[in-house]
C-alpha cells in the first residue's frame, strides 16, 4: 500500500505521524510547495516581532521525516490528480498512490479592490511573505493593514513595535470580528489606540493609487464616504484565507470555495481520498457538518483521524471546536466556541471584568451546558478555556468561575470556591 | 515511567508542595512559581492538589505550534523547551486539568519536569497525599482504593441484611 500526503503543516504533519503508529511497512510520501522541512506560521507574528529567530520557525527536520519513514519531495506542486487511474502529476512526473491525504492548506485572499497589487502589498502567511515583510518594517514608514483577523493584528503590533505609524482597517464595524464579542473587541480597540495605533471600523476601501507627484507617498488608499484617503509606504492584506484546490479538478472530488467538505473519518467520499486542515470543511462539535475554521488546533485533530483512518484505522472525529490565542498590544487575547448571544432566551452570558486591571472574562451557556467563552488581558484566566473544552464536548451542565486575583494564603481562604 | 499521584483525601493544603516546587523551579517562594497548586474550597472542606499527569497522548504536545514540547527520554515527563517556546499560550488553552502556567518575565510556559526524576514536591509532602510511583502501580493503587470505598458503599446499601 502507498499512502500519499499532500502538504507540510500542521494537518500533514498530525497525519504522517498518525499513521506511522497503525502502519509502519508501507510506503509514505510527502510533497509539499514549500522548499523545504516544516516551519509554523503561528510563529512568524514572532519572527517579525523580534522575539524569535527565523530557525526557530522550523519545526521538523531532515533527520525528522527519516525517522518517521517518509519520503519527501519539497518544493513541487502538484498540478493534477486521477482519482480512477490512482496517479497524480507532479513536478512532471507521475506517482500512483492507494490513499490520499489533501493536506494542502490555504491561501490568503485579496479584497476585490483596484489596484490593490503590485509593489509594496505584502500579505503575511508562508515563511516568504515574512522574509519579503521584515525588512519593509522600518521605524517611521506609513503602514496600512487591510482586515483585524488573528494574522493581520499581530503583524500590526510588529510594525508598531518597530516605529511604523500603523493604521488598520476594517470592513466590519469592530477588530477582530470572529474571536472577541463586543466588549472584548472594544478593550482591544482601546489598547490599540494606547499604542499609538490607528483602527477604523466599518470602513470600505474605494481603489488604491500610486500617486507619481515628487515626495508624495508611493500608495495612496482611497476609502469610501467622506473618510480621507491615506498615504502609505506599504499595505498589508491579512483578509482571511482560502484554499486552492484547483489540481482536484477533473476528479469526483467535491468541493467549494471554502474547502472540500469531508464526513466525521475526513473522507472526501471518494474512495482512498481524504482531506484535513484549512482545504477541509469538517464536522463541527455543536454539529454542523462542514464547518470552515482555518485553525492549528483543527488541523491537528483532523490530520490525526485522516493519518489513522488511511493506515485502515476506524477513527471518528468528534466535531472541531475554535480555540483562539495571541498576544496583541499588550493583552492576551482568547475565545472557544460559541460566545456571541443569538437572541436565544435559553441562552445565558456570565460577564466578569475589571477594567482597571483590564481583564474580561466571558462563559456562554444555554440552559447550564457551556458554549463558549471569550478571555481577555490575563493569562492566567485561560485556565478557564482550558477547564471548559472537555465540558463543551460533552454537552453537559457545569459551572465555571473565572479565576481570582490571588494575594496571599488567607486571601484563598476568605474566597468562597476560589480555583487558583 | 514514575509520575506524581495526588490524594486530595490525604491533602493537608499545607502548601509545602508549592513551596518546594517554586524553591526549585524559581528560586523563590512565591506561590506563582509553582508548577503544582494546591485548590482549596473551604465550603466543601476540600482541598485538591494539581500538577501535570504526564498524559500518555499530551494534547498539549500535538497542539504546540513551536514543536516546543517532548517527552523526556530518561523521565518520560512532558517538558517544555523555554528556547523553542514563543510564548503562544496554545498549550495553556490545550490542558483540561490546567496544569501549565505562563511566566510573565521570561514569557514563556513553564509546567512540571518531575524535576529531573526527583520531584521535589513529593519529598516536602508531610501527609503522603502526594507520592511518585510507578504509573502501572498507581493504577492498581487507585483500583484498590475505589473498591474499598465501594465495598464500604455497597454494606451500607445494603444494611444489616448481608
Amino acid at each position: 500500500m502507498r499512502a500519499v500526503i499532500i502538504g507540510n503543516s500542521a494537518a500533514a504533519l498530525a497525519a504522517a505521524e498518525s499513521f506511522r503508529l497503525l502502519d509502519r511497512s508501507s510506503e509514505l510520501t510527502l510533497l509539499s510547495v514549500e522548499p523545504g522541512p516544516a516551519y509554523s506560521r503561528v510563529l512568524l507574528p514572532y519572527y517579525l516581532r523580534g522575539l524569535l529567530p527565523r530557525e526557530r520557525m522550523f519545526i521538523r527536520d531532515l533527520a525528522d521525516y527519516q525517522a518517521l519513514g517518509v519520503q519527501t519531495r519539497f518544493g513541487c506542486a502538484v498540478t493534477r490528480v486521477d482519482d480512477r487511474q490512482r496517479t497524480l502529476t507532479v513536478g512532471g512526473s507521475t506517482l500512483t498512490w492507494d490513499r490520499l491525504l489533501v493536506a494542502t492548506g490555504a491561501r490568503p485572499v485579496l479584497p476585490r479592490v483596484p489596484d490593490l497589487e503590485g509593489p509594496g502589498l505584502h500579505t503575511l502567511w508562508t515563511l516568504k511573505d515574512a522574509d519579503g515583510l521584515l525588512p519593509e518594517l522600518l521605524p517611521g514608514r506609513r503602514a496600512v493593514f487591510i482586515g483585524s483577523g488573528f494574522v493581520a493584528l499581530q503583524a500590526a503590533w510588529a510594525a508598531s513595535a518597530r516605529g511604523l505609524r500603523v493604521t488598520v482597517l476594517e470592513a466590519l464595524p469592530r477588530v477582530l470580528p470572529k474571536v472577541l464579542d463586543e466588549s472584548g473587541s472594544a478593550m482591544l480597540e482601546a489598547a490599540m489606540r494606547a499604542h499609538g495605533v490607528e483602527v477604523r471600523c466599518a470602513v470600505g476601501i474605494e481603489r488604491v493609487e500610486r500617486p507619481e507627484a515628487a515626495g508624495a507617498a508611493p500608495l495612496r488608499v482611497v476609502l469610501s464616504c467622506e473618510d480621507p484617503s491615506l498615504d502609505a509606504d506599504l499595505l498589508v492584506v491579512g483578509a482571511g484565507v482560502r484554499p486552492d484546490l484547483a489540481f482536484l479538478a477533473g476528479t469526483a472530488v467535491r468541493y467549494e470555495a471554502g474547502g472540500i467538505p469531508v464526513d466525521e473519518r475526513m473522507s472526501t467520499g471518494v474512495p482512498g481520498i481524504y482531506a484535513a486542515g484549512d482545504a477541509a470543511l469538517g464536522p463541527s462539535v455543536f454539529g454542523e457538518a462542514h464547518a470552515a475554521q482555518a485553525l492549528w488546533p483543527t488541523a491537528v485533530e483532523q490530520g490525526k483521524v485522516a493519518g489513522a483512518n488511511m493506515a485502515g484505522g476506524a477513527r471518528i472525529y468528534p466535531g472541531s471546536l475554535t480555540m483562539n490565542v495571541a498576544e496583541m498590544f499588550g493583552l492576551t487575547v482568547a475565545s472557544m466556541g460559541r460566545f456571541l448571544e443569538g437572541g436565544d432566551p435559553a441562552e445565558e452570558a456570565v460577564v466578569e471584568q475589571d477594567p482597571r486591571a483590564g481583564r474580561y472574562v466571558k462563559v456562554l451557556y444555554r440552559e447550564g451546558v457551556p458554549l463558549g467563552a471569550v478571555v481577555l488581558g490575563d493569562p492566567e484566566d485561560l485556565a478557564v478555556l482550558a477547564a471548559l473544552r472537555p465540558r463543551i464536548r460533552a454537552g453537559r451542565p457545569a459551572r465555571l468561575e473565572p479565576a481570582r486575583p490571588f494575594r496571599g494564603l488567607h486571601r484563598t481562604l476568605a474566597l468562597q470556591g476560589s480555583r487558583r | 515511567m514514575r509520575i506524581v499521584t495526588m490524594d486530595p483525601a490525604s491533602c493537608v493544603a499545607c502548601r509545602n508542595c508549592e513551596y518546594a516546587c517554586a524553591f526549585q523551579q524559581g528560586r523563590t517562594f512565591e506561590r506563582r512559581d509553582s508548577h503544582i497548586r494546591v485548590n482549596f474550597y473551604p465550603e466543601e472542606r476540600l482541598c485538591i492538589p494539581g500538577t501535570c499527569l504526564h498524559c500518555e497522548e499530551p494534547w498539549c504536545r500535538e497542539v504546540c505550534p513551536a514543536a516546543a514540547i517532548r517527552r523526556d527520554p530518561v523521565t518520560g515527563a512532558v517538558v517544555i523547551d523555554a528556547d523553542r517556546c514563543a510564548g503562544c499560550k496554545m498549550c495553556l488553552l490545550a490542558c483540561p486539568y490546567g496544569a501549565i502556567r505562563f511566566d510573565p518575565q521570561a514569557r514563556v510556559a513553564r509546567k512540571c519536569d518531575l524535576c529531573g526524576g526527583d520531584p521535589q514536591c513529593v519529598k516536602f509532602c508531610i501527609s503522603g497525599a502526594l507520592e511518585f510511583v510507578e504509573a502501572e502501580e498507581a493504577f492498581a493503587f487507585r483500583r484498590e482504593g475505589f473498591d474499598a470505598r465501594l465495598k464500604e458503599l455497597l454494606s451500607q446499601a445494603r444494611g444489616g441484611r448481608r
